[in-house]
């Protein structure tokens, strides 16, 4: 047991880095996310094609392949600096942005026209009915989806340690090579996750319990 | 003050308005009757443009609503509608329901706008419900919150989509109890419904619909006891013998 106070330490470094990394990339995977879908129901052809588009293609590549993308071939074309944390946020914010954008396409379409109808009845502005009308029980509905992603892409962020992210997974890595305790290593690292994932897990049902 | 013109509404192929044509005066009561599919709903959604209309013109005080360079906002914050489902915002208490929509088109401050909206909840004698929602109302009380809602903008004009359709019959008469006071105030009204005895009793006028044509219209007395049309006489004749 004396190899796990090198581990958890190291463990807990790479959990910071992999929630920083998950909660800033959903934070904008949710704003992405957010103009996709309602382009997705809108009625702009030229919107919903991009977004069309851009939901292919995060769909149809593997989220490892998009991290090494990001961080051997975007830096070296556009000429730039990227670090691994960086590229990490953006490959997870694209990612989830593109399915964020499927929920908040259904959770709009979730709204009842009438609600809208209502609104436009009274005399509000397409931009009050969209914000004080449509979005709000459209949030609500889309909330337990949402931490679903949430959940989702901390998971996701393992597949980062490809590109030498120093989250949970690639720690844990670091680990076994230099000890060759790969046995322990890799069985502490599942329990780890299992830990925090079922904390999240238990959060998602409250979510869930309180939106019924 | 509303001239509707030649007024038609195709939903692709399907014409399901054929060149109505109504003047409805100030202050006056007017239900649209006829049998389901007949476009009397289309017509009353044509009005303030929640369906756009094919052709014709509908004009408000001289203006063409059907133009676009018309702001048909102002003419909504004008003509309130009520709907079949009433469509109160869910997230939203009774009071918060009535108030929103004179706050946020600037017309009333948030004071006075709940102000108004607890003397309008208690027009419809719900006021002990101002802070509940509406999935806690039953159907009635949510229609009657709707009504109020409608209320809070000044409206000229009520526009009524089947007001009682969706309710059960042991509360359809607080709904039409309000109507029937709004009527006597002397708020112009434009109400489809099925309610017949209501109709006899309060519009100024009967409209009867069919197949997308207004087929006869005229006075209640006119109407109800001795049609015209051979269409309204088998109508009438299966409602009032339902």
């Amino acid at each position: 047991m004396e190899f796990l106070k090198t581990l958890l330490p190291m463990l807990f470094s790479g959990l910071k880095l992999t929630i920083v990394i998950a909660v800033s990339g959903i934070r904008i995977g949710i704003v992405i996310g957010s103009i996709c879908g309602y382009a997705l129901q809108g009625k702009n052809k030229l919107t919903k094609v991009i977004a069309e588009v851009y939901i292919w293609i995060i769909r149809a590549t593997p989220l490892m392949v998009q991290a090494l993308y990001g961080y051997f071939v975007i830096p070296k074309v556009l000429e730039i600096d990227l670090s691994s944390v960086t590229v990490g946020i953006m490959v997870i914010a694209l990612n989830s942005g593109a399915f964020i954008s499927e929920i908040i396409k259904g959770a709009l379409l979730g709204v009842d026209v009438g609600q809208k109808e209502a609104g436009k009845s009274l005399g509000l502005t397409r931009l009050q009915v969209m914000v004080q009308i449509v979005i709000p029980p459209a949030f609500r509905s889309a909330l337990p989806a949402l931490f679903n992603q949430f959940i989702i892409s901390v998971k996701d962020t393992a597949l980062l340690s490809i590109i030498a992210v120093n989250e949970t997974t690639h720690m844990a890595q670091n680990y076994a090579a230099l000890s060759f305790k790969a046995i322990p290593t890799y069985t502490v690292l599942a329990l780890f996750y299992l830990v925090i994932l079922s904390v999240l897990i238990v959060v998602q049902r409250q979510i869930e319990r309180k939106m019924r | 003050m509303l001239r509707i013109h030649h007024l038609s509404k195709k939903f692709n192929e399907l014409e399901v308005l054929k060149d109505i044509n109504v003047n409805i005066t100030e202050g006056e009561v007017v239900c649209i009757i006829g049998p389901s599919g007949s476009g009397k709903s289309t017509f009353l959604r044509c009005i303030n443009r929640m369906e756009k209309p094919s052709s014709g013109s509908i004009s408000y005080y001289g203006e063409n609503l059907i133009d676009h360079a018309y702001d048909i906002r102002k003419f909504r914050e004008e003509v309130g509608m009520v709907f079949q489902r009433f469509n109160l915002f869910p997230l939203k208490t009774a009071l918060e329901n009535i108030m929103m929509a004179p706050v946020l088109t600037g017309r009333l401050t948030k004071n006075e706008a709940r102000k108004k909206a607890k003397e309008l909840l208690e027009k419809v004698g719900l006021s002990e419900k101002a802070d509940d929602y509406p999935d806690t109302l039953s159907g009635g009380q949510q229609q009657r919150i709707a009504i109020a809602r409608a209320l809070a903008m000044d409206p000229r004009v009520l526009l009524f989509d089947e007001p009682t359709s969706a309710l059960d019959p042991e509360l359809v008469g607080d709904v039409l109890e309000i109507m029937k006071t709004l009527a006597k105030e002397g708020m112009t009204m434009i109400i489809v419904t099925h309610e017949m005895g209501f109709a006899r009793d309060v519009a100024d006028r009967i409209i009867f619909m069919a197949d997308g044509y207004i087929v006869e219209e005229g006075r209640p007395g006119e109407i109800f006891t001795q049609p015209r049309e051979e269409r309204t006489q088998n109508f009438l004749a299966r409602i009032l013998t339902a």
